[in-house]
């Protein structure tokens, strides 16, 4: 098991150092460079060529990416070219202010679409599964910007009941922080949770039409054992799997509700980025984001381990 | 609990104790688009900054609202009959936001530290006529000019050159220090930047506010909803179509100023078929400026000739916009060897929605003319890497600039800066009369030269000057002592919020 994960580990390191190699290749592929970016609609040839060279774009593209490499290594995420700040704290303040973002709406997303999901597959054919359905439908097939210009329309403008943007400092008060939470946390969260709903129904109604369910059933168990100790824990694993992504979606993949709500995450962060072509920003973003990923991924198939014996990694077969 | 309809009820009624109450009286909330880039005013580029540059620090001379030229920390200037030596006399007694008084060497330092080719400022093709700065004595600053400028003390107002602590350039991009009416506090990228009071600001009675936020908002509707809600107090740069539909809100008040800010189609001047004068000529034939206006700004700007405005007095109110003339416009193109006329791609910026309005308008009314326009789209991101200065036709557009001289000189002068990454314009005429008028100090002679480029620049076009384009902001009622300025940044030393 150990061998297992310090070779998954390991594997996440390779993803990285690819990842980065990829970034770095793409960026230079772009049209311009981030001394356009910098320099906007100032950009005269001469203007160009000065801050080209100061920044060292000029040097061959291997002695960049060694540069940018070798300060990582020596924990050094680099300087945002942009900002004239470093790199680092920039990503870790966005990376803060969406692991909250992110966190809420997974923790409804997982609970939720799992009782909910149960819910659907126990009471199938009757009005409240009808009702999710059709809800769960709706959700799915709205994008989420929708519901998110909806809620400001409906609840900031109209009601004046909530806050139009999505983030306060905490120094203005936990209240306000919350209230400012409050839309883009249930705009994130509706989506995910028709999706992983509808999911858990359908693993959910195959479990319970599974032969070990009718022995759990023949052995006079309690309906709420059959449902929660036999089929829900093999329902769970696509579930779980979904909700790994998911994870890493919250993180970083949420741009269009970060811009909706003006929301200072992870996400938009890297948009600006990757706008000004400034690749230490957006190398030091994505290797953060990658490994997040990565782990969130390694923490689902070790979750597979844990809900059912029939996995076991490492040891031999 | 069990979902009735007065538990909803109860908590509908409830969710008003969770609105936040406004954080502080009397801080302004300004909504703005993007996330400055750089907080060292030298250094900036977008409008987003330039509101934050006219807070945070002050220059030796001001543009007032109405374009006129004020002192700023300079009290008062001179110029030598010549007009290549100016001498600024200082404010005594300003202090920078970190206590250290400001003298000239902080000044002198500002202006080694731009024309220094290595620090790679954006403005500096402005200021390449300053051939010294010297500091005889700590409250005076003399500035030789290597040709006659009759606008020095107008371009010194401009954005980026912000007087700042000798010395301090490395910590300008976390820790600005002006000596503006507003401290830098703090900045968070993509959510605000938060400046307060300068309790010690050299003009006695200002700032009236306790504070500014500038909160970056990036979607329309939300703000909008964020104003309505009172949420934010003023939105900066409100999209010319909201300006009819938002006017009408009780609690809001919208104001649409005109600029100087222009937008064009660029034609190539050097490679067919635009290197064809009379093709550029057919093209303002075919078009009619005053549609154009109302298609693509919904009425907000008026048509013109150069990057002179029509609300500035150099403006040649003599040229009439001719009717439109597809019939003419087709007859030119054929005496130009197009008898079928000409299809070309137009490319338009994505991300610059009014510019992409224009190119999608030029389309439609350029057709009868013999023009047969296809709208091509490029991410404004590329555009300086890959369209400007190359493509034969293209959508692009430039801010206002502080005095006629930089609007017009470096974009159609034959030598200009821009003209090179524009059109590759020349023309004897239009370079004659912008020569005499910045050798000259008298506004009778610069009157008269700008109306000659103009005349000269309309017999012989450079490409397509649509219009100069309106500026809009949205704020509260609650708001005082703002004037929308046609520069876009905001004068709010007696600005106050009920």
């Amino acid at each position: 098991m150990r061998a297992y994960v310090l070779r998954r580990l390991l594997g996440v390191v390779l993803v990285l150092l690819a990842t980065s190699l990829l970034i770095f290749a793409i960026v230079h592929v772009l049209p311009g460079n981030v001394a356009y970016a910098i320099l906007g609609e100032y950009a005269t040839p001469a203007a160009v060529a000065t801050l080209q060279q100061r920044l060292g774009l000029n040097d061959p593209l291997w002695l960049q990416y060694w540069h940018w490499l070798a300060g990582v290594l020596h924990g050094d995420m680099g300087q945002s070219l942009v900002m004239d700040r470093p790199a680092g704290p920039l990503i870790l303040d966005a990376l803060g202010r969406s692991a909250i973002l992110a966190g809420s709406a997974f923790a409804i997303v997982a609970a939720g679409g799992i009782a909910l999901g149960v819910h659907a597959a126990t009471h199938q054919g009757r009005a409240s599964d009808l009702v999710m359905t059709l809800a769960q439908f709706v959700f799915i097939a709205v994008p989420d910007f929708f519901w998110a210009i909806l809620g400001v329309v409906v609840f900031a403008s109209w009601l004046h009941l909530l806050p139009a943007t999505g983030y306060a400092p905490p120094a203005d008060g936990l209240l306000a922080w919350a209230s400012h939470l409050l839309l883009p946390v249930v705009v994130l969260s509706i989506g995910l949770l028709a999706h992983v709903s509808r999911l858990t129904r359908a693993a959910m109604l195959e479990a319970l039409r599974s032969r070990y369910v009718l022995m759990a059933r023949a052995k006079g168990l309690s309906e709420r054992r059959v449902l929660w100790r036999h089929a829900a824990p093999n329902a769970m694993l696509p579930t779980i799997t979904i909700l790994a992504i998911d994870f890493g979606l919250l993180i970083g993949g949420v741009v269009v509700v970060e811009t909706v709500f003006a929301y200072p995450g992870l996400g938009r962060l890297l948009v600006f980025a990757i706008e000004h072509h400034d690749l230490p920003l957006l190398q030091a973003g994505m290797l953060v984001l990658t490994a997040i990923y990565a782990l969130a991924n390694l923490a689902a198939d070790l979750g597979y381990a844990a809900l059912n014996p029939r996995i076991r990694y490492g040891a031999a077969a | 609990m069990k979902l009735t309809r007065r538990t909803i009820l109860g908590a509908t009624l409830a969710l008003p104790a969770i609105r936040a109450a406004r954080a502080a009286t009397d801080v302004m909330r300004i909504a703005i688009g993007t996330s400055l880039a750089k907080l060292d005013p030298l250094l900036t580029t977008i409008g987003d900054e330039y509101i934050y540059n006219n807070l945070v620090f002050n220059g030796l001379t001001r543009m007032a609202a109405d374009l006129s030229t004020q002192p700023d920390l300079a009290e008062s200037w001179s110029f030598s009959d010549d007009l290549k030596r100016w001498t600024f006399r200082l404010h005594r007694g300003v202090k920078f936001h970190d206590g250290q008084e400001m003298t000239s060497a902080d000044v002198v330092a500002l202006f080694k530290r731009l024309l220094d080719p290595a620090s790679a400022a954006p403005s500096r093709s402005n200021y390449t006529m300053v051939s010294g700065v010297t500091a005889p004595d700590p409250y005076t600053v003399v500035f030789e000019l290597s040709s006659p400028y009759g606008g020095f003390a107008d371009i010194l107002s401009d954005r980026q050159v912000k007087i700042v602590p000798a010395g301090s350039a490395a910590q300008l991009a976390s820790h600005p220090i002006g000596t503006g009416p507003f401290k830098f506090v703090s900045y968070t990228p993509g959510d605000r930047l938060i400046l307060a009071r300068n309790a010690d600001y050299f003009e006695p009675g200002m700032p009236k506010l306790q504070g500014v936020e500038l909160r970056i908002i990036p979607e329309i509707s939300v703000k909008i909803a964020a104003l309505e809600a009172g949420d934010i107090d003023v939105l900066w740069d409100l999209p010319l179509e909201q300006v009819k539909q938002l006017g009408g809100r009780s609690e809001v008040r919208v104001d649409s100023v005109p600029t100087a800010s222009w937008d064009a189609a660029i034609m190539n001047n050097l490679i067919p078929p635009f290197n064809d004068p009379r093709v550029r000529l057919a093209f303002q034939m075919a078009v009619s400026k005053a549609d154009v206006v109302d298609l693509t700004l919904f009425g907000q700007g008026a048509p013109t000739i150069s990057p002179i405005p029509p609300t500035h007095p150099f403006y040649a109110h003599d040229i009439a916009f001719p009717p439109v003339d597809p019939d003419g416009a087709r007859k030119l193109l054929a005496e130009a060897g197009h008898p079928e006329g000409i299809t070309i791609p137009i490319v338009v910026p994505v991300g610059r929605p009014v510019r992409e309005r224009l190119g999608v308008t030029l389309q439609q009314l350029a057709k009868p003319g013999g023009f047969d326009l296809q709208v091509q789209r490029v991410p404004f991101s590329s555009y300086d890497a890959e369209v400007s200065g190359k493509a034969p036709l293209y959508i692009d557009g430039y801010f206002a600039r502080p005095t006629i001289d930089t609007s017009t000189y470096p974009f159609l002068h034959s030598g200009g800066s821009w003209n090179e990454k524009l059109w590759h314009y020349s023309d004897v005429g239009v370079d004659k009369a912008l020569e005499a008028a910045r050798l000259s100090g008298d506004l009778g002679v610069q009157k008269t030269q700008y109306i000659a480029m103009q005349t000269a620049l309309n017999a012989n076009p450079a490409g397509f000057f649509a219009y100069a384009v309106n500026f809009a902001c949205a704020y509260r009622k609650s708001v005082g002592g703002v004037t929308t300025h046609p520069m876009r940044w905001f004068d709010l030393r007696t600005a106050t919020v009920a």
